[in-house]
Formats: structure tokens, C-alpha cells, sequence
């Protein structure tokens, strides 16, 4: 069977034949249950009805029957794929039965990813993101996906689709001299910069999973394969000796996961891009336009401030989740950090902060939870004797002290020449600083409360990153100013009383 | 509605039509019709014992409180605070009811006008125009006009979005 409709759009010449994946994809896809894994939730209740029992045999069987399932699968989807770069447009053809053409115009492409998992290494292939402005597609379809090219054809992939045109106008092949671009290395990754991991709190995060994954698969395992480890109770002592040997492995596994990740990090800028490698075993290589930067985020989490370690996002115009895409900095010092963000957008100046109101309303909102539950507590300590929640309520409001005092320290704006930049958060302190132009609109909003207060929040609209910026509880009166300063143009001047 | 402390910025110029608050009523009525329903339902499907009385009654009398609020004092609460202007550079609206939100975007970083009339709005002769920016916080809508100003205004938006257009965003 011919499939005449792959053809259409993306500008090329008609009779030209989109291009394939490698053969070799099917191998990677095979082992990996790609396509096998959407078939796992219609086996299982299959396999409740045959009415298999818990012995090694079956499970052999089963292993047989879905490597054979998931071989099929992959030569399907394999033969059905098809991608196409013509000069206007990218056009991603797939589908078994209901076939999809997806095409996203050359002008709309923000970046482009190229990733090497370890399978797709070992067979020589890659697999080609390619980032669509937000907008132009549906929201969970912002990206194009061509799996298992060759490395060569990744690269000639990715250097084709970020030859970069004047604003979107696409420059005739062949008139645009690829001329040698010129490379400069703004950050390096230095091994040491992996003692910060077990104090960030996504590096902790991911041993956990993998350990509730573990007990995840264990229960799912027929009996039979599972060896009985169920003893007698443990006491209470060894439980604590437990937790206490937990603390150092999971800091060991929290760097050996920053190593996996960031290992061999790379930021360079090569022409009029941004190109970021990294990862140990599955190589990333991550792209974006320096023209469409609007500036870039700062974020540092609770234990990241207490040894000053930062991590910094790029914020692209038209990139929703720029979080994954954007980032310049993984983890590092935060000297670096600032150094970086300087490259991106211009120091607005150091931060103002707000005024004592908004201090007051800080440690209100911290000490409410606490308070509330303080007073549950105390009825319920009288009425059913449980004196523990009162305990609880009075421990959760001494801590909300602090940490209305630091949410309260977080917050600042400041407004410079040609940027601006605000900041809040405690658990994970995020400062934006955002070139003027990227701001689209302004909006500022007054609760009850804040009105008595004389405070407002103003969000600065922006087309990148979360899609608006906030400066919590500024002083009412310093509203219609902020907004003037950090906003290109006149029109902001609306909002002046 | 405390008049004492003054805005943080300046209030849009223009009002609503003043068939929102009839809009807003009917709105209130369903929602309030909706409640007693479910009310009832409780009440009646509900064992005695499963539930006691201090709670029935509590129920009731939140299900008459919100009826209240939404019928006799946020239609008019809303129409007094909802504002709108069409300036030379930009459009600019206040909404809210408790609390305010002023929404300022730059005619130049318009991407796109929308009318939309939801039921209700058609049986009163309104319409809500939307217009939007290449952000997902910088949406600002017009309620509830009347459908000829919000068909005017949305072409007229249209039009100079385009003259003025910053591709830049």
C-alpha cells in the first residue's frame, strides 16, 4: 500500500517522498515497549480472565508475547511515519489507522532539541524535538517529535530548521552563505557544582520515585518470582537506624542523579542561538533563538539559599513550558548564576522592597493554618482528649513566623533603563527579570484586605516563560509608577490616577 | 463598598450597559434555583440521624444567604465597580466584586479580537469582547455591552491592532 496523502504541504515539490525514520528505531522502540506499553491496562484484565497462575513459566510466556506485540507495533508505527522539511513548513506524518499530518510553519519553530537516550546510542540514531510557538497548535502539542533519525541527519535537521531567517522570512536556499559561526562559551559545568544536588528539592524528589517505583513493580510481580522477605515486625530501633542510613543515600543518589543529568553541561552561543549540551546517559542537545529571549527567571530553593546555589531559566517568547527547554544553569553558584542572567537581560538595579503592610499580611496568611488548627485543637483536646492537635497547631504556628518573615524578605521589584524584575517566593524564590518590551499588558489586582491595607499585586503580562510575572503587595500608590518604568512605550501611562 | 481608600491606579471611564445587572440577576436566580434543588435533594433523601438538625438547618440557611448575595447585592455591587475605555494606545477594564482586578493592554500587542455571546447574554442583547495578547495572563474582556457597541468596538480594535502591530512581543 502507497500512501499518495504523505505528500502534501511543506513546500515540496510534489512526487518528492517524505523522508523516513531509521529501520533501526523499530529495534530501540522493541526493547523499550514503546508502543507495547498503551496495551499493558487491556492485558492485565486479559490475562485475569485466562486465569493465569503465579508461576515462572507464565511469566516467560507473557515476557514472549509482549516483546512479539511490541516488535509489530514498532515495524507499524515505523512504516507509517513520515516527516517531511520543506522550506516553508515541517509536516510530521503518523498514524496506523487514523492518520495525522501535523505541519508547523518554518516561522513558528522556537528551538530545537536533539536527544540521545542511551539505546539510541548505541544504534547510532537521535531523536529530533522540534518546539512550535505556543498558540499555533493545541496546548499538550507543542512540539514535534521525529524519532530514531541518524545522528547525521539530526544534525542536518536541526542546523536546517534554525538556519535563521530575518524575522520569519524565510531566505531562499543557497542565498544565505552558511557563514562560520562564531562560538563563545558562556558556561561550563563544573563537577563540584554536584554537591549543591541534595539540597535541591527535584534532585531529591527523583530516588524517592525510584524507590516507590521499585516497591510499585515488586507487588505487581506474580508471588511466585518475589522472594518472601516478610519477617517478623522490626523494632523500633532498627526502623531508626533505617531512616538514619536513608539520609546519606539519598544525598548520594541525589548527586549521582544531578550527575546523570547535567554531566558534561555545556551553554555556548554559537551565531544567533543558544545552544545547551548536557546529560550522561542520554545526551541533550537543546537550542534557542537569542532573539526571542525576553529575559530569564533566577530560582533558588530553600536549601539552595543557604549555600547560595541558583539555577537559571531562559524565558523565550512563544515557548510556553520553558522550563525544561529554557534552562541555562541547572545548578550552580550563585555568582554564576547572576553572571549568566547579566548576559540575558541588563541589571535592572538592585531590588526595592514593599512596605511594612505587606509584612503584616505575610505573617497573617502564615500564622492563619497554624492558629486554626491550634484552636480545632484545643476543642478537641477538651472535648475527645486528643491533646496532640493542639501541640501540632502551636508547632505549625511558631514556624509560620519565619516563613512569613522570609516570604515577606522575598518580595521586591525593582525597574531599571531598559529591564525589570520581580520577586517572590519561599520555598522556592523565583526572581524574574524581563526585558521592558516583553510586556503585553498589565494587571493589577486588590483584594478587601489589600485595599484597608493600601497594598496591590500587579502581574506584568508577558508572552514567555509562565505567561505573567507578579510583584506581591506593592504599596498601592508606587502602582501606576512601576508599571510606567518597566514597560516600553507610553501606553502604561493610562493607569496614572 | 468602602469609597475611602483611593485605587492604586486610575478607574476606567466608561460603564457597563445597564441590562447587566438584569443579566447578572437571572444569573443569580439559576444558581440560586440550582442550590434549593440540591437542598432539597439533601433533605429529603438524607436520613434523620445521618444528618442532624443544627446542619440541616445550617444548610438552608446558607443556601437563602447565597441567594441573597447573588440576587439582591452582587449584581449591583458589580455594575458599580465594572468599568471600560478604549483609549488611543490601549484598552483598559476594571472587574471584580470583592476583589478588583485592572486589566491594561496595548492596542500594538493585540493578536486577536473575539465576540462571543453566551445564552443569557442574547436574551438580554449583550455580548463580551475578548481580546487577546501573546500572553495567557493578558486577556482582557469586556462584559456584557450592548451587542452593536461590542461588534463596533471589536472591529475597531481590529483594525488598528493592525495598523499598529508590534511583532516584537
Amino acid at each position: 500500500m502507497s500512501d499518495p496523502d504523505v505528500g502534501v504541504g511543506g513546500g515540496r515539490a510534489p512526487g518528492e517522498r517524505p523522508l523516513r525514520a531509521s529501520p533501526r528505531v523499530v529495534l530501540v522502540h522493541t526493547a523499550t515497549f514503546r508502543q507495547a506499553r498503551q496495551m499493558v491496562p487491556v492485558l492485565i484484565p486479559v490475562a485475569a480472565l485466562v486465569g493465569l497462575d503465579d508461576g515462572l513459566l507464565t511469566v516467560v510466556v507473557m515476557a514472549a508475547v509482549v516483546t512479539a506485540l511490541s516488535l509489530v507495533a514498532a515495524v507499524l508505527s515505523w512504516w507509517r511515519f513520515g516527516y517531511a522539511d520543506g522550506p516553508t513548513a515541517v509536516v510530521v506524518t503518523r498514524g496506523l489507522l487514523a492518520r495525522s499530518v501535523r505541519t508547523v510553519p518554518n516561522d513558528r519553530i522556537r528551538g530545537v532539541e536533539v536527544e540521545t537516550p542511551p539505546l539510541h546510542r548505541l544504534l547510532g540514531l537521535v531523536r529530533v524535538r522540534i518546539d512550535a510557538a505556543a498558540g499555533s497548535v493545541g496546548v499538550n502539542e507543542e512540539e514535534l517529535v521525529v524519532d530514531g533519525v541518524t545522528r547525521a541527519e539530526g544534525d542536518r535537521l536541526r542546523a536546517r530548521l534554525l538556519a535563521r531567517r530575518p524575522a520569519g522570512v524565510p531566505a531562499p536556499d543557497g542565498v544565505q552563505a552558511p557563514q562560520p559561526p562564531v562560538e563563545e562559551e558562556l558556561s561550563r559545568f563544573q563537577p563540584r557544582w554536584l554537591l549543591y544536588a541534595p539540597l535541591v528539592g527535584s534532585y531529591l524528589v527523583v530516588p524517592l520515585a525510584a524507590v516507590g517505583t521499585l516497591f510499585r513493580l515488586v507487588q505487581e510481580l506474580p508471588d511466585a518470582v518475589v522472594p518472601d522477605l516478610a519477617g517478623p515486625e522490626p523494632s523500633p530501633h532498627l526502623v531508626v537506624a533505617g531512616l538514619v542510613a536513608a539520609v546519606p543515600l539519598l544525598a548520594v543518589a541525589a548527586v549521582v542523579g544531578a550527575a546523570v543529568v547535567n554531566w558534561g553541561y555545556r551553554l555556548v552561543r554559537r551565531g544567533g542561538s543558544l545552544v545547551a549540551v548536557r546529560g550522561l546517559l542520554t545526551r541533550r542537545h537543546t537550542e534557542l533563538e537569542v532573539d526571542r529571549i525576553r529575559g530569564g527567571t533566577l530560582s533558588e530553593g530553600l536549601g539552595m539559599r543557604w549555600v547560595r546555589a541558583a539555577r537559571v531559566n531562559a524565558l523565550v517568547t512563544g515557548l510556553g513550558q520553558a522550563n525544561r527547554r529554557g534552562q541555562l544553569l541547572p545548578l550552580g553558584p550563585r555568582a554564576e548564576a547572576l553572571r549568566l542572567l547579566g548576559r540575558l537581560v541588563e541589571d535592572p538595579g538592585p531590588l526595592t522592597g514593599h512596605p511594612p503592610a505587606a509584612l503584616r499580611r505575610r505573617l497573617v496568611r502564615a500564622l492563619a493554618a497554624g492558629l486554626l488548627v491550634t484552636a480545632a485543637g484545643a476543642w478537641a483536646a477538651a472535648a475527645l482528649g486528643w491533646w496532640w492537635v493542639p501541640v501540632v497547631g502551636v508547632v505549625l504556628t511558631v514556624l509560620g513566623v519565619p516563613m512569613g518573615i522570609g516570604r515577606y524578605r522575598a518580595l521586591g521589584h525593582a525597574a531599571g533603563p531598559r529591564s525589570f524584575t520581580v520577586r517572590s517566593g519561599w520555598l522556592v524564590r523565583e526572581q524574574a527579570v524581563l526585558q521592558r518590551r516583553a510586556v503585553v499588558g498589565w494587571q493589577v489586582r486588590q483584594s478587601v484586605f489589600q485595599r484597608r491595607a493600601g497594598l496591590a499585586t500587579v502581574v506584568a503580562c508577558v508572552g514567555a516563560g509562565s505567561g505573567g510575572y507578579a510583584a506581591v503587595d506593592v504599596a498601592a500608590a508606587e502602582v501606576p509608577g512601576f508599571a510606567a518604568a518597566a514597560s516600553s512605550g507610553t501606553w502604561a501611562g493610562t493607569l496614572a490616577p | 463598598m468602602t469609597a475611602d481608600a483611593p485605587t492604586p491606579v486610575r478607574d476606567p471611564a466608561w460603564s457597563l450597559s445597564r441590562s447587566a445587572i438584569g443579566l447578572w440577576v437571572t444569573g443569580g436566580v439559576i444558581g440560586a434555583l440550582v442550590w434549593a434543588v440540591v437542598v432539597t435533594a439533601v433533605l429529603v433523601l438524607v436520613p434523620e440521624d445521618a444528618l442532624p438538625s443544627p446542619l440541616r438547618w445550617a444548610l438552608v440557611a446558607f443556601a437563602v444567604l447565597e441567594a441573597a448575595v447573588t440576587i439582591g447585592i452582587r449584581p449591583w455591587v458589580r455594575y458599580r465597580v465594572h468599568r471600560w475605555e478604549v483609549t488611543g494606545e490601549a484598552v483598559y477594564t476594571l472587574t471584580g466584586w470583592l476583589t478588583r482586578t485592572w486589566t491594561l493592554v496595548p492596542i500594538s500587542r493585540i493578536q486577536t479580537v473575539d465576540v462571543t455571546r453566551g445564552v443569557l447574554q442574547q436574551l438580554f442583547g449583550l455580548a463580551t469582547v475578548a481580546v487577546l495578547t501573546a500572553s495567557s495572563q493578558g486577556t482582557v474582556r469586556v462584559l456584557h455591552l450592548e451587542a452593536d457597541v461590542a461588534q463596533r468596538v471589536a472591529d475597531d480594535l481590529a483594525r488598528r491592532a493592525e495598523l499598529v502591530r508590534d511583532e516584537a512581543t
